[in-house]
C-alpha cells in the first residue's frame, strides 16, 4: 500500500471535505432502505449486531463435535465448519493421497453418519449452521442431520458456499468440469428456494479466492460476475428472482486496508441492491440487501511475531463492524504455520466478544455514514467494482473462462504481484519486511506452532471397514441413479445425491461418479476404482 | 530444479512466489504444481536431470513424505539436493530436516537473496561434481550468500 493510494489504488486526499461527497446536499437512505449502503437491518432492530463464530473442524466428525460444543459452551453465537483437505478436494479419507492429511486442517467428512455425528446435540433449529465443506456434500449432510434430529430441514438456518467458477483455481481441485460445477450450484440453489427456504443455499466466496492476493475491486468484481452468472441460471430455469435472491449471501475477505474494507462493504451493499433491482427486477427488500458474513484475511498474518496477528485480526474485525458485517470470523492468530489451536479459537472469539460488549461498536450502525471521505470513497469503489465487473464480462462466458484457464491466469499473477509488494518493500508487514526481530528472540506465543495435529489414521480404518460393510445392492442402484441423473444434463441432481447419501454412498463415490458421466475419469489421479468396479481387473 | 507441493498441499502462494523469485533471477525452474508424492518428485527430478529438488511446505504433510525422499534420494538421485521451505517448519522441523540430509529449509521469513544465492550454490556444486557445465547462463554476479 503506498502512502497516498490505498491498496486497491484508490488515489487519496490528505483530507476530505464537503464538495468531495457525491452528491452534496443529498439526502441519503437510512439503514434498512435501498440501496442499504448504510446497513441491511432498519431501525427497530439491533444496530451493529452480528454472528460470532470461528472456523473449526479438525479430526474426525466425533472430534470436531466437541470442538464446536466447546466453542458454543465460550459464547459462540454460530458454526462454520470447515473440511481437512481431502474433504475440500471432495475425496475419501482412504484414498492414498489423501492419508497423511486426514483429519490435520480441518474435519473429515465423507458419508451421512459423519454428519450425524458431527452435528450431534447442537440445537439445529437454534443456531446458523455455516459449512465451508463443499457445498452439495454440507447442504445435503446437514438436511440429513436434521431430519434424523426430528427437526424439519425447513427450519434449518446456516449455509454452504458457493464458487462454481473459481474453485479448481483457488482451493481443493476437484477435478469436476465447470460446467457440471455450475450446475451443481445452481441445483443446490434450485432445491433450496424450495426446500430449505431459511438457509443459504448461495453464500459467494470471494474470502477464498482473493487470499491469492487480490485487492479489494478484483475481489468484489469478481464475486459479482459470479453471482450475475448463476442469476442468470437460475432465471433461465424459471425460477423467479425473489425466490433465491433472498439466500445469496457474500462471504467477504478482510484485509488491513482498514477503511477501504469498510467501505468495500457499502460499496458492495449498494451496487448489490442496485443490480438485483435495476438488472434483475426483484422487489423484496430481502432480494435487494445483501447479507455480508466474513472472514479476516489469513493472508495478512505472519509466521513471525504470532501475537501481533491478534492485533491484526482485531483490527479487521473492528472494520467489519463498522462497515455493517453481520457474521465475522477471526482468522487464527496461529494460522500462519498451524490449523488453528483451542487457545487460537479462542482469543478470536474473545476479540469480537470485546468489540461487541467493551468497545460499544456495535451501538449505532454505519457511523461513517455521511463522512466526507468515507462517502468518496464508496462510491468510487462502487464505480470500479461496476467497471471491472463489465471488462471481465466483456472477455466472454465464464465457463468457458473458467475452463480456458483465463481465471487461473489472474489468480497467479495476483499471487505474484503480492509476493513482489512485499519482497520490494512497496507493501509493509511488521515483523515480515520492516521490524524484524531475531529468531532467538521471536518466542511470543511460539510454543503453540511445535504442537501438531498427527494425520488420523484409525479415521482411515473407520471408513475402509464402513464401506466393506455396506449393503452393496443399494449403494449400486443409488450411485447408478447419480450416473444416470447426471448423463442427462438437464433436472435437478440433488434429489439422486440426497438418495445417495442416504444409502451411505460416501463423497468420493459420488464425485467418481459425476466426474464418470461428464466423461472424465473416476478418480483423476487414477489411484481408486468405483465401488461397482471394485475386483475387477 | 523442480519445484513442487506434496500429498493434498494446496497452499501454492508460496512456491508460486519462490519460482518467479528464482526465475527472476535466472535459475530455470519447472513448476511442478500440486499433488507431489516422493514418487512423482523423484521421477521428474531424475527425468529433467535437476540439480535441486524444492519442496514448498504449507501443510503437516511433509513430516510424513519428505523422510519418505529422503530415504530414496541415495539410490535413486544421490547428486540432488532437497530444499524445503514454508511456514509451518518449525525451528524444531528444520533441524530434524537438516538432520536427514534436507540441503537448506526455509522459513517465512528467509531472505529472496539468501534463497537465490543456495539453490545457485548447490547446483553448481552438483554440475562442478559432475563436470557439468554450469546451469545459468552469464548474467549479473549472484548476490552474496549471506
Amino acid at each position: 500500500m503506498s502512502e497516498n493510494r490505498t491498496r486497491s489504488g484508490v488515489p487519496l486526499k490528505t483530507f476530505y471535505e464537503a464538495t468531495d461527497l457525491p452528491r452534496p446536499g443529498a439526502p441519503q437512505s437510512p439503514p434498512g432502505e435501498y440501496p442499504f449502503t448504510r446497513g441491511r437491518l432498519g431501525s427497530g432492530q439491533k444496530a451493529a449486531a452480528w454472528i460470532q463464530r470461528e472456523l473449526s473442524g479438525e479430526g474426525d466428525p466425533a472430534h470436531s463435535n466437541a470442538q464446536l460444543h466447546y466453542l458454543i459452551a465460550k459464547g459462540q453465537t454460530g458454526i462454520d465448519v470447515i473440511g481437512d483437505s481431502p474433504t475440500q478436494a471432495q475425496m475419501d479419507p482412504d484414498h492414498p493421497l489423501a492419508v497423511h492429511a486426514v483429519g490435520t486442517q480441518g474435519v473429515s467428512l465423507c458419508c451421512k453418519a459423519d454428519y450425524l455425528e458431527l452435528f450431534h446435540g447442537l440445537p439445529l433449529d437454534g443456531i446458523s449452521i455455516s459449512s465451508s465443506v463443499p457445498s452439495l456434500f454440507g447442504m445435503t449432510g446437514l438436511y440429513l442431520a436434521a431430519q434424523a434430529a426430528g427437526v424439519a430441514p425447513e427450519r434449518v438456518r446456516g449455509s454452504v458456499l458457493q464458487v462454481p467458477l473459481y474453485s479448481e483455481d483457488c482451493g481443493y481441485p476437484t477435478y469436476l468440469p465447470c460446467e457440471l460445477r455450475a450446475r451443481l450450484s445452481a441445483d443446490v440453489m434450485e432445491f433450496c428456494a424450495a426446500a430449505m427456504p431459511r438457509f443459504h443455499s448461495y453464500v459467494e466466496d470471494t474470502y477464498f479466492f482473493s487470499e491469492s492476493g487480490l485487492t479489494a475491486v478484483e475481489e468484489m468484481a469478481l464475486g459479482f460476475v459470479e453471482i450475475r452468472f448463476l442469476a442468470r441460471e437460475l432465471l433461465r430455469r424459471g425460477v423467479p428472482i425473489d425466490r433465491f435472491a433472498p439466500r445469496i449471501a457474500i462471504l467477504v475477505n478482510c484485509s488491513m486496508d482498514f477503511y477501504e474494507e469498510v467501505a468495500k462493504l457499502r460499496a458492495t451493499r449498494r451496487l448489490y441492491a442496485r443490480m438485483m433491482k435495476e438488472e434483475f427486477g426483484a422487489q423484496d427488500a430481502r432480494s435487494l440487501s445483501v447479507n455480508l458474513t466474513s472472514h479476516t484475511s489469513g493472508l495478512t498474518l505472519t509466521a513471525e511475531q504470532p501475537a501481533n496477528n491478534i492485533v491484526r485480526g482485531a483490527i479487521q474485525a473492528l472494520a467489519l463492524a463498522m462497515g455493517g458485517a453481520q457474521a465475522i470470523e477471526i482468522s487464527a492468530f496461529d494460522e500462519a504455520y498451524r490449523t488453528p489451536s483451542p487457545e487460537s479459537h479462542l482469543v478470536g472469539l474473545r476479540t469480537q466478544q470485546i468489540l461487541e460488549l467493551e468497545s460499544g461498536v456495535s451501538r449505532v450502525a454505519d457511523p461513517f455514514g455521511g463522512s466526507y471521505f468515507m462517502e468518496a470513497l464508496t462510491s468510487e469503489l462502487e464505480r470500479r467494482i461496476e467497471a471491472m465487473v463489465r471488462e471481465i464480462e466483456a472477455e466472454g462466458d465464464p465457463v468457458h473462462l473458467a475452463d480456458s484457464g483465463w481465471f487461473k491466469g489472474f489468480f497467479h499473477r495476483a499471487m505474484e504481484r503480492h509476493a513482489r509488494e512485499i519482497r520490494e518493500g512497496a507493501a509493509r508487514v511488521v515483523g515480515h519486511n520492516v521490524h524484524q526481530i531475531p529468531e532467538e528472540e521471536d518466542l511470543l506465543l511460539r510454543d503453540v506452532s511445535e504442537r501438531k495435529i498427527r494425520p488420523w489414521s484409525e479415521r482411515v480404518e473407520r471408513i475402509r471397514s464402513f464401506k466393506a460393510g455396506r449393503g452393496r445392492e443399494r449403494l449400486h442402484s443409488a450411485l447408478s441413479g447419480v450416473l444416470e441423473a447426471a448423463r442427462a444434463r438437464t433436472g435437478n441432481l440433488v434429489p439422486p445425491v440426497l438418495a445417495a447419501v442416504e444409502a451411505d454412498a460416501t463423497m468420493g463415490e459420488i464425485t467418481g461418479t459425476l466426474r464418470t458421466a461428464y466423461g472424465f475419469p473416476y478418480d483423476p489421479h487414477r489411484m481408486v476404482q468405483p465401488p461397482t468396479m471394485e475386483g475387477a481387473p | 530444479m523442480v519445484l513442487g507441493l506434496l500429498g493434498m498441499d494446496s497452499h501454492e502462494n508460496g512456491a508460486i512466489a519462490v519460482a518467479s523469485l528464482l526465475r527472476d533471477a535466472g535459475v530455470e525452474v519447472i513448476y511442478l504444481g500440486r499433488y507431489q508424492t516422493p514418487d512423482t518428485l523423484l521421477r521428474a527430478a531424475v527425468q529433467e536431470d535437476v540439480d535441486v529438488i524444492g519442496v514448498s511446505c504449507h501443510s503437516w504433510e511433509y513430516l510424513e513424505y519428505l523422510p519418505a525422499l529422503m530415504e530414496r534420494i541415495p539410490a535413486e538421485a544421490p547428486d540432488v539436493a532437497v530444499v524445503a521451505g514454508g511456514s509451518v517448519i518449525t525451528p524444531a522441523d528444520a533441524a530434524r530436516l537438516t538432520a536427514l540430509g534436507v540441503a537448506a529449509v526455509f522459513g517465512s521469513g528467509a531472505a529472496p537473496e539468501h534463497m537465490v544465492a543456495t539453490v545457485r550454490r548447490l547446483a553448481a556444486a552438483r554440475r562442478e561434481a559432475l563436470e557439468l557445465p554450469p546451469a545459468a547462463p552469464p548474467g549479473p554476479p549472484a548476490p552474496t550468500p549471506t
